[in-house]
């Protein structure tokens, strides 16, 4: 009991805590530089230099721990990339020459790219179908929470329930992965799913896509609500029907939000590892890179020169989504 | 109106889409019920209707017989408390079929066995069966549907499950109020405010989503225990991996939000700025509450985060018995090979109750007609 | 006889003091234990209200086992232990250990591990005494110095793991009464067992249930069996010059080897379910087969670990028994054993670590554990009628009986070898890739970490 009020108390402290920083900083700032100080000069002059402090003071916690939390291990995994396997002696780009020679490498970025062309694809439509569905009948928000169920189940629980979608028997005895059960009666060949090689990628897809559409879904759901209702009753009007609505008129107004879910998911994809640690550990070759990472760091004490190589890969790869966000949020500026 | 075709064609496929979506949960839902034996040998679909099953079932060991002019009778059921209809039985495991419900067998040296249909099984002999071996019974049975808590009974009730689930709670909750706190002034900042730098700024935010965990740990471990020396305090302490988890959301919360209140009508504000609002009071006036949607979704996407992590309640926090989490706790439930499957299945419906309330409690905040009404 | 009394006096002291707690064996009843070892331990060491932080690989039933134990190092010493486990220890031990916030004590089973932990200066060494303790105390003492001994960061050798729990690898699962029903007896010999396997199919059932899904480990299991014919088919130099790639991975004396677990294991009428579904069959389903009716197979290859998975209810010696895996006659080898174990070491010095090590030096460390069950030890001092089961006193006598005693060649390679690329090769190998082709990958992945 004691360490539920001790929770409680850390927690309104802690909340506190911010929001005195964030109103104090404020109410300062409007005391140092105030904007009506009788001299029109200097009001503009305060106005101009609290506006461009005042930014920061908002921004200043953020970028405070994403700078300890992220970018400092980045730095590191950076200097450790030109290091040897216990991180002390410098090497080079010794690391990065034997990953590109790698074949590991090689078929963990090729099922990697695999994976970012199908799964963040598959994922926002499913979710968006989802979403504008659910958003039309009456028991849509209980049909929401089970599409939402993967999402929240923990990543123990999804591996067991997918040993038991793909679990493999021969053909006599009795299967008890349910693919395989609706093979048989079909009449078909019961296949080992996650030891068919290339194709395995897409079983394991599966289960993120199952996972991550409950994300979609909810993201894009709040979005579509947020269509205001008079441009969807003029279309109405207009004598558009349900489909045309749909792409015509609501898609474009969420375009954004489609492509931060978009977005979202691809750096999911990216960082994915545990759904192939679990069900396969990349084997039949199903690897990915974080996966090849994580075993690099971990395995048999690790090599954390060649596990951060492989991490500055992965972290290169987002190149592309940066620079796409960067025009994006100019071209807003822009519009302002 | 062409409306009802429609209307069906929409609740059909949500209701497709739902089985799909489902349909495999469900089946670890049933699997949590069934007994430990079955859930690796029969598929869980065939646990929802009867089953023809081959079991063997051992006669005890004397126990129980009943001695009358010179033979010894034992009798008992194979089903041992359940209930079903045998179809044939055998005293062999290469015959398990061999003999008819209520058929006699021979079992040689004057005994002789029987099964009746109803799994009443009739074992007599000239000698009694005491320090012998029981007798295998063979067995081909139609089984009603049977369920079973006692896998639940192991889960729930676990030695130090319920201080763990505090844990847990201690865990999530601040791990998902600090971020959204600190990443909902960011992402204001990011969308409304003038300044250099800002397009930079979001590009390193979205470059930060991607940053591997497993890099992370080992750094900002060192720096904890540093810290914790040069302090003196306990580097594995609740703060720590609050702020530990509040780092690693905060560019998934900033993103999101950021997206969000940037598609807030450009009109509010200003005519707020023409009114003389500061800055600060139209972020806490009125954008903080038209953003609730997005901040009740991204609580929601945080708080399942830190309630299912393992990996860095164990690094921040530790395994030791009085700071486990839940999800360290029910980990440890499985031996130290893993993979019982029927404690896994039902650990899983264990944990998952919280973060369905909690995406039952703030769904409602997801709704239409925040904006619709404060737009004019 | 005073000694004796001394003990009593001690143990009433005990009973009634602040120090008794749930010991699962009240001290001095149970003859079959080593009391006096456990008296003259705790009038040696007097450390209350130390603490002690360990970490291991055991969790569920083998923790209440580990803690069982503990209890008594706490009653003798004093000491507050805490033990802790968790489902990736392999993980946490590298992060905590490089971030500078380890346990007291580390117990890991993979030498590989522990060599690189060992190499970054990261455990303390045991010293002479115990080297020698170890050597004199413990059956084939030298092989167990050997495995305990590891290259520190001035590259010095010296002992750093203490050996403590052992698993026995080289045991063949199967139901005995199967066997009688289909009058079968136990093979003596590899020839008979391969002879047995083949009779088996001709009677128109199914020898072997192999599994190797281990989920992010699959492959594991077959490593057990190649490291098994390895020393069924070469002499035990040539599996110690294996296991270091000082024979290099694709010599044809280990792709032999490796053809001789595929003789079981590719062949489609010798497993359950055929070739195929022995790479995804998960090891912790595979024995189920033997306790189907009719049987899905007749026997098992397994650690002696393997009874946890069998049905519930399973009596062994009755139900369930093993023998020991079978050498070939015709190539004069002995009886080769293979075992796995866990060794414990000191990864934050302090004089409660020390003391826990010297801990394990005493016989009632071992006896209370072997009382119980799943625990093997070397120590030559313990009352082996202690063991808790006949199943575990057989397996103490194939320990005691085995001519060579190796340990687990894939704990022994380096991580990403012994638990990386050789289960990736196994796992081709059983989807039908040529043997020599998967041990030039292998070798081809060793050179590469060199």
């Amino acid at each position: 009991m004691e360490q539920v009020w001790t929770a409680l108390f850390t927690i309104v402290l802690g909340i506190f805590a911010a929001v005195s920083w964030f109103w104090g900083a404020n109410f300062c700032l409007d005391r140092l530089l105030p904007a009506r100080t009788g001299d029109p000069v200097q009001n503009a002059r305060n106005i101009h230099r609290a506006s461009l402090i005042r930014p920061w003071l908002f921004l200043g916690p953020a970028i405070l721990a994403l700078g300890l939390y992220l970018v400092y291990p980045v730095w590191e995994s950076l200097f450790l990339s030109f290091h040897g396997k216990s991180g002390q002696d410098f090497v080079g780009t010794a690391n990065y020459r034997w990953l590109f020679a790698d074949p590991g490498f090689r078929e963990s970025i090729f099922n990697n790219f695999l994976w970012l062309l199908v799964v963040p694809a598959a994922s926002t439509f499913l979710g968006l179908l989802a979403a504008a569905l659910t958003d039309r009948i009456a028991w849509g928000n209980l049909a929401k929470s089970l599409i939402f169920l993967p999402m929240a189940i923990s990543f123990v629980g999804a591996a067991v329930i997918w040993k038991f979608v793909y679990d493999y028997r021969s053909g006599d005895d009795a299967q008890i992965g349910i693919l395989n059960a609706l093979v048989t009666w079909a009449g078909g060949d019961p296949q080992a799913w996650i030891a068919l090689p290339f194709w395995n990628n897409f079983f394991l897809m599966a289960i993120l896509v199952w996972i991550q559409t409950g994300f979609a879904m909810v993201i894009l759901s709040a979005a579509l609500r947020g269509i205001p209702e008079e441009t969807i009753e003029a279309a109405v009007l207009d004598g558009a029907n349900g489909i045309q609505i749909f792409f015509k008129i609501m898609v474009p107004q969420i375009w954004g939000t489609i492509a931060v879910v978009w977005t979202t998911i691809t750096i999911t994809v990216l960082k994915v590892f545990d759904i192939v640690l679990a069900m396969t550990n990349g084997q039949w070759k199903s690897n990915v890179l974080a996966n090849l990472m994580f075993d690099w760091m971990f395995r048999g004490g690790g090599d954390f020169g060649r596990g951060a190589a492989i991490a500055m890969v992965i972290m290169a790869l987002v190149a592309p989504i940066m620079i796409w966000n960067i025009r994006n949020a100019r071209k807003e500026m822009e519009g302002r | 109106m062409a409306n009802n075709p429609y209307r069906w064609a929409v609740h059909l496929s949500v209701v497709l889409f739902v089985l799909l979506w489902t349909l495999p949960t469900f089946g670890l839902f049933v699997t949590s019920f069934r007994d430990k034996d079955q859930i690796a040998v029969s598929g869980w679909w065939t646990a929802l209707g009867s089953a023809t099953r081959n079991d063997m079932f051992r006669a005890p060991e004397g126990e129980g017989e009943v001695e009358e002019a010179g033979r010894f009778t034992l009798t008992g059921s194979v089903f041992a408390g359940a209930s079903g209809h045998v179809k044939a039985f055998g005293i062999s495991s290469k015959a398990p079929d061999a003999f008819a419900a209520g058929e006699v067998a021979d079992l040689g040296d004057g005994e002789s066995l029987s099964v009746a249909e109803d799994g009443s099984f009739t074992l007599s002999g000239p000698e009694s069966f005491k320090d012998k071996r029981g007798q295998r019974i063979f067995f081909t049975a139609t089984t009603p549907p049977s369920f079973t808590l006692d896998n639940y009974r192991a889960v729930l009730f676990a030695e130090g499950l319920g201080r763990s689930f505090l844990n847990s709670a201690t865990v999530a909750i601040p791990s998902t109020v600090i971020p959204i706190l600190i990443a909902a002034f960011a992402a204001y900042a990011l969308s409304w405010m003038q300044f250099p730098g800002r397009a930079l700024l979001i590009a390193a935010i979205v470059g930060l989503l991607v940053v591997p965990l497993q890099m992370s740990l080992i750094p900002l471990l060192r720096i904890y225990n540093a810290a914790g020396q040069a302090l003196g305090f306990d580097p594995k302490s609740y703060i720590g991996i609050w702020l530990a988890h509040t780092g690693f959301g905060l560019p998934l919360a900033i993103y999101l939000l950021r997206n969000y209140m940037v598609g807030l009508p450009k009109e509010i504000m200003e005519s707020a700025r023409v009114d003389g609002a500061t800055d600060f009071q139209i972020f806490t006036r009125i954008v903080l509450p038209l953003s609730f949607p997005a901040l009740a979704s991204f609580a929601i996407f945080q708080f399942l985060w830190t309630w299912n992590d393992l990996l860095v309640a164990l690094v921040f926090l530790g395994p030791q018995d009085d700071k486990l989490v839940l999800t360290g706790r029910l980990v440890n439930l499985l031996g130290s090979r893993g993979g019982d499957w029927e404690i896994l299945a039902a650990s899983a419906f264990v944990s998952i109750a919280v973060p369905i309330l909690v995406f039952f409690a703030l769904q409602k905040y997801l709704v239409r007609g925040l904006l619709a009404g404060s737009v004019k | 006889m005073r000694k004796l009394l001394a003990g009593t006096a001690f143990f009433a002291l005990l009973a009634g003091g602040a120090l008794a707690q749930d010991l699962k064996f009240a001290p001095g009843e149970d003859a079959r234990f080593n009391w006096q070892s456990f008296t003259d331990f705790s009038e040696k060491y007097n450390l209350d209200g130390q603490t002690l932080t360990i970490f291991g690989p055991w969790r569920g039933e083998d923790q209440v086992l580990v803690e069982s134990m503990l209890a008594y190092f706490t009653a003798a010493t004093g000491v507050k232990v805490s033990y802790s486990s968790s489902e990736n220890y392999e993980q946490q031990i590298v992060i905590d250990t490089q971030a500078g916030s380890p346990p007291d004590i580390a117990v890991l089973p993979q030498p590989g591990l522990i060599a690189d932990l060992a190499s970054k200066g990261l455990l303390a060494p045991l010293g002479d005494e115990t080297t020698q303790w170890l050597k004199d105390s413990y059956a084939a003492g030298d092989s167990w110095v050997g495995l305990g001994s590891y290259k520190g960061k001035d590259g010095a050798s010296a002992l750093y793991a203490f050996p403590y729990k052992i698993d026995v690898k080289s045991l063949v699962w199967y139901v005995p009464e199967n066997f009688e029903d289909a009058g079968y007896e136990v093979p003596q010999t590899m020839e008979e067992l391969k002879a047995l396997t083949e009779q088996i199919v001709a009677d128109g059932g199914t020898p072997w249930c192999i599994g190797l899904g281990s989920g992010g480990a699959t492959g594991w299991p077959a490593t057990d069996w190649v490291e098994d014919m390895m020393l069924r088919t070469q002499a035990p130099d040539v599996y110690d010059r294996w296991v270091t790639n000082e024979l290099p991975f694709n010599d044809p004396a280990v792709v032999g080897a490796i053809d001789e677990f595929g003789w079981f294991a590719r062949n489609d009428a010798f497993v359950d379910g055929g070739a195929a579904a022995v790479a995804t069959t998960d090891f912790r389903d595979s024995p189920k087969g033997l306790f189907a009716s009719p049987p899905k197979c007749y026997m098992h290859h397994q650690a002696s670990f393997i009874p946890s998975f069998f049905p519930e209810g399973t009596k062994l010696g009755q139900d369930a028994d093993f023998f020991y895996m079978p050498a070939y006659a015709g190539k004069d080898l002995g009886k080769p054993v293979l075992g796995a174990g866990t060794l414990a070491m000191i990864t934050k010095d302090s004089e409660a670590s020390r003391a826990f090590i010297e801990w394990l030096k005493t016989p009632i460390a071992h006896e209370v554990w072997m009382a119980q069950s799943g625990f093997l030890t070397p120590l030559k001092s313990v009352n082996v009628e202690a063991y808790g089961n006949d199943a575990l006193k057989k397996q103490g006598e194939i320990l005691l009986n085995a001519t060579t005693f190796r340990f687990d060649g894939s704990d022994l390679m380096p991580g990403k070898i012994g638990a990386g690329a050789f289960w990736t090769g196994m796992v081709d190998y059983a989807g039908g890739k040529a043997a020599a082709d998967v041990a030039a990958q292998v070798q081809a992945e060793w050179d590469a970490i060199k």
